[in-house]
């Protein structure tokens, strides 16, 4: 620090009173500005958000090609999943964005109370839909339905005979001789047998990748909210800063923004029975 | 400091400090109900068949939802245009991306035989890296399904 020149003497606080609020606590002293520091956080966190998109670009395109070459599996698979818990969950998720969106108005307001408040009902809807979340899982275990325990690879899986129990799924061969690949028969959410080629493992593998990465955002998600409570709690937010409460908001926001797809694409698409 | 913020309603002094536009509660929960009122429409839709148009239904409506909270709830509405500039990058690129998966995985052979076949889908010739195609992996898997199917009890 002792070789850079600084070009604007900084103020004195004591001497002027008045002058103490260009150069504010929260301010970084490579900002000249609050509102530079505001933007570039903010510009900072879209880029962000935009590597997120990339991130889950990947299932989002495994999930296209998948699709694109077998559709009669994600037709049929897609009744193992509940569209009422599913549906539930959507809207926790935004009403949760509506709480997080109104934290951000409060705390540009300047109401800390209310912020808070808002805070905490966005965590706990947060934590609502992993709860919801867990037991769609746990029913899919249950029914054997996680790939590379119900859905074995021929490769892996010869040691299982044909007609034995899985969980509560039945595997069958159609030709176990010649080493073809198992079928499985279980019951799915509308309570009618379905009898699900091999192949349908591919539908509850991209399933379970793509809602378990959604599932750590949302733990992340929790985690920045609660850090952002915190600090909120102990007062470092003002109307004048406050961008960690609009940033962790908008962390927050992008696992909305990525569900509102998930739940349509997954639960949803496919012919109805 | 540039003025591009500043709306044409209230100007804002270019004092260096924070100026944001604030939403009032109501609004939030105006593009709340808004939103539920899309969820359950892609929720009803979806005991319709509508055929190959049942996917674009449903992300026709998703990105009117994501549409309304990425410009609503994440402020962009009234933000520096270059942030929604970076947002929407990244759909483009997304876009590139699937669309040369899409080019290679149709230009090439299946080279797993437990899923499908083995061979160019066209040429039938057998693609690199993959395993010879046998009856086993030639003949559709939907054709000779196993005894013990759909509709039947489970002992």
């Amino acid at each position: 620090m002792s070789n850079v020149i600084e070009p604007v003497p900084a103020p004195v606080p004591a001497a002027h009173d008045g002058h103490s609020e260009a150069h504010p606590d929260f301010l970084q002293h490579h900002f000249d500005t609050p509102a530079q520091q505001f933007h570039a956080a903010k510009l900072g966190m879209w880029v962000f958000i935009a590597t997120e998109i990339l991130m889950f670009g990947g299932l989002f395109c495994a999930y296209a090609i998948w699709r694109g070459m077998d559709p009669a599996i994600f037709d049929q698979a897609h009744h193992f999943l509940n569209k009422k818990m599913g549906a539930s969950n959507t809207v926790v998720l935004l009403f949760s964005s509506l709480t997080a969106a109104l934290a951000v108005r409060s705390a540009q307001l300047g109401k800390r109370n209310q912020t808070s408040v808002f805070l905490v009902i966005t965590i706990l809807c947060a934590f609502g839909f992993l709860v919801i979340k867990y037991f769609e899982y746990t029913h899919k275990f249950h029914l054997g339905l996680l790939p590379g325990h119900c859905f074995g690879h021929p490769w892996f899986s010869g040691a299982i005979q044909n007609g034995e129990e899985v969980g509560s799924c039945l595997r069958i061969h159609a030709d176990a001789a010649a080493g073809s690949p198992e079928w499985v028969r279980a019951v799915d959410e509308s309570g009618n047998m379905q009898l699900l080629p091999p192949r349908a493992n591919m539908f509850f593998g991209i399933y379970f990748c793509m809602t378990g990465l959604h599932a750590i955002h949302v733990i992340v998600g929790m985690s920045i909210l609660t850090w952002v409570l915190v600090k909120n709690i102990n007062g470092k937010f003002s109307k004048e800063y406050f961008t960690p409460v609009d940033l962790g908001a908008l962390y927050w926001h992008l696992v909305d923004l990525v569900w509102i797809y998930l739940f349509p694409l997954l639960y949803l698409v496919g012919k109805p029975e | 400091m540039s003025t591009e913020h500043a709306h044409a309603e209230h100007d804002h002094p270019d004092d260096g400090r924070v100026h944001v536009h604030i939403a009032t509660a109501r609004f939030y929960w105006g593009i709340f109900g808004a939103l539920v009122v899309l969820t359950l429409l892609t929720v009803k839709v979806s005991y319709y068949d509508f055929g190959s148009a049942n996917i674009l239904i449903a992300l026709l409506i998703a990105t009117m939802k994501a549409g309304l909270v990425a410009t609503f709830f994440m402020h962009l509405r009234h933000d520096s245009l270059f942030n929604t500039l970076a947002f929407l990058a990244a759909f483009l690129f997304l876009g590139i991306f699937i669309l040369l998966t899409y080019d290679d995985i149709g230009k090439r052979g299946q080279i797993d035989n437990a899923y499908g076949g083995v061979t160019d889908p066209r040429s039938g010739v057998s693609a690199p890296g993959g395993e010879p195609a046998t009856s086993a992996t030639q003949d559709s898997i939907e054709g000779d399904a196993p005894k013990g199917g759909a509709g039947e009890k489970k002992e």
